[in-house]
């Protein structure tokens, strides 16, 4: 296990003891909510996993990163930002995605931008904020997302 | 009818299972590998599970999201900003779940720029995800995304406020129904409701229903209790025929 994991457990676990302690019909209640909400996704979580190791198998995250750098850097950065607008995975596999295209050699700042509108734009909830938010808000507010991932995504370009 | 809709249901499963078979077919090589980098990633995300699941219960049970709401209200400004962050990044479910809670803090009297803040940071920072971005990117990388993401979404609370009036804010969804009644698009199938009023609510291919027409039998206080415990603010309750007695 590495170093942030084992952080993450050594916060939570004494966390829940304790809070499992002090309020258990509370805590009892909120683990029975939060299985069922996971339970519900865990399948296709699942199923996307392995959908994610087939296809880097058929083309590996080096010969990604290498497409990704054979267009200059604004336009592959635009790329991955509407990319993660029409993708349908959960952000929750996403990180380990982009972690092994990171590993594999691909640009940081394109990365950045598709996490960002991956889970601040969905064409899966559009007709339903429409539904709820009107058009000009759902238009909008995606076109913003969109510009604040590459903002995003070129500044941090320049951090790390 | 019952088979074409748990097909429809597991179609990913379906899917990925055939897209198996075929590359099975075509390389055995190619197929040993998928599985061997799948069984990679899924251990990694094994370990980090629980983790996700222990700090949504947590902030499930420790932070109270009605002092937040009613905060919230018609703040504007910084404190309004840094209570919409808090919600945003507290609370639990896909976006989708944050619209109905959305709109019952607009019709309290929450800004357009509070709104576009709530619903952007519940989109991509949510506190157990930063964790499962700390594992697979660093805590530097989490750390400095997560900064620029909370300065981003004010500033596109500022301009979209300046863009759509409240007023143009108006969804054609208004059901006008009759009685107890469950959103069907905003149901996320935890199950809370079944537990709680199993006489009241099923689970039905992951989405919580309805299984009884006539509610007079049925303790309404405990109605009432469910529709408060529901994550997504999914069940609603309208119409002359019930008091809540």
């Amino acid at each position: 296990m590495d170093i942030v994991t084992r952080v993450l457990w050594g916060v939570s676990v004494p966390l829940m003891a304790y809070s499992f302690f002090k309020k258990r019909g509370l805590t009892k209640e909120a683990m029975g909510k939060a299985k069922g909400m996971m339970q519900g996704m865990l399948l296709d979580i699942i199923a996307i996993i392995f959908l994610i190791g087939l296809g880097l198998s058929i083309i590996t995250p080096n010969e990604i990163a290498g497409l990704l750098s054979s267009v200059d850097a604004v336009t592959g950065t635009f790329i991955a930002a509407l990319a993660g607008c029409v993708t349908l995975i959960p952000a929750f596999v996403a990180f380990p995605l982009v972690g092994s295209l990171l590993d594999g050699g691909a640009h940081l700042v394109p990365s950045v931008a598709f996490l960002t509108t991956l889970t601040m734009v969905g064409i899966k909830t559009f007709p339903l904020e429409i539904k709820e938010f009107g058009l000009k808000f759902t238009l909008l507010r995606s076109l913003f997302s969109i510009l604040a991932a590459l903002v995003i995504a070129f500044i941090m370009g320049g951090f790390i | 009818m019952a088979l074409l809709q748990s097909i429809k249901k597991s179609k990913v499963s379906l899917f990925t299972i055939a897209a198996y078979l075929l590359t099975l077919v075509i390389s055995q090589e190619k197929f040993g590998q998928a599985l061997k980098g799948t069984t990679h990633y899924l251990r990694e995300m094994l370990v980090v599970m629980p983790v996700i699941f222990m700090l949504t219960v947590l902030i499930e049970v420790w932070v109270s999201k009605d002092v937040i709401l009613k905060n919230l209200g018609e703040k504007s400004g910084l404190k309004g900003f840094g209570f919409s962050v808090l919600l945003g990044s507290l609370s639990a479910g896909p976006i989708y779940a944050a619209f109905p809670i959305v709109k019952m803090l607009l019709s309290k009297g929450a800004g357009v720029a509070n709104i576009v803040v709530i619903l952007s940071t519940w989109a991509v920072i949510k506190v157990p995800m930063l964790a499962n971005e700390a594992k697979f990117l660093g805590p530097r990388f989490m750390a400095i995304r997560w900064v620029l993401t909370v300065l981003a979404t004010y500033l596109m609370g500022y301009f979209m406020a300046m863009f759509v009036k409240k007023e143009e804010i108006v969804g054609t969804s208004n059901p006008e129904t009759e009685g107890l009644t469950i959103i069907d698009d905003y149901c996320v199938g935890c199950g809370v409701c079944v537990r709680m009023l199993p006489e009241v609510y099923e689970l039905n291919n992951r989405k919580a229903q309805i299984k009884v027409s006539d509610l007079t039998t049925v303790d309404m206080s405990k109605v009432m209790q469910t529709i408060e415990k529901c994550p997504t603010k999914a069940i609603t309750l309208r119409g002359t025929t019930v008091s809540s007695s």
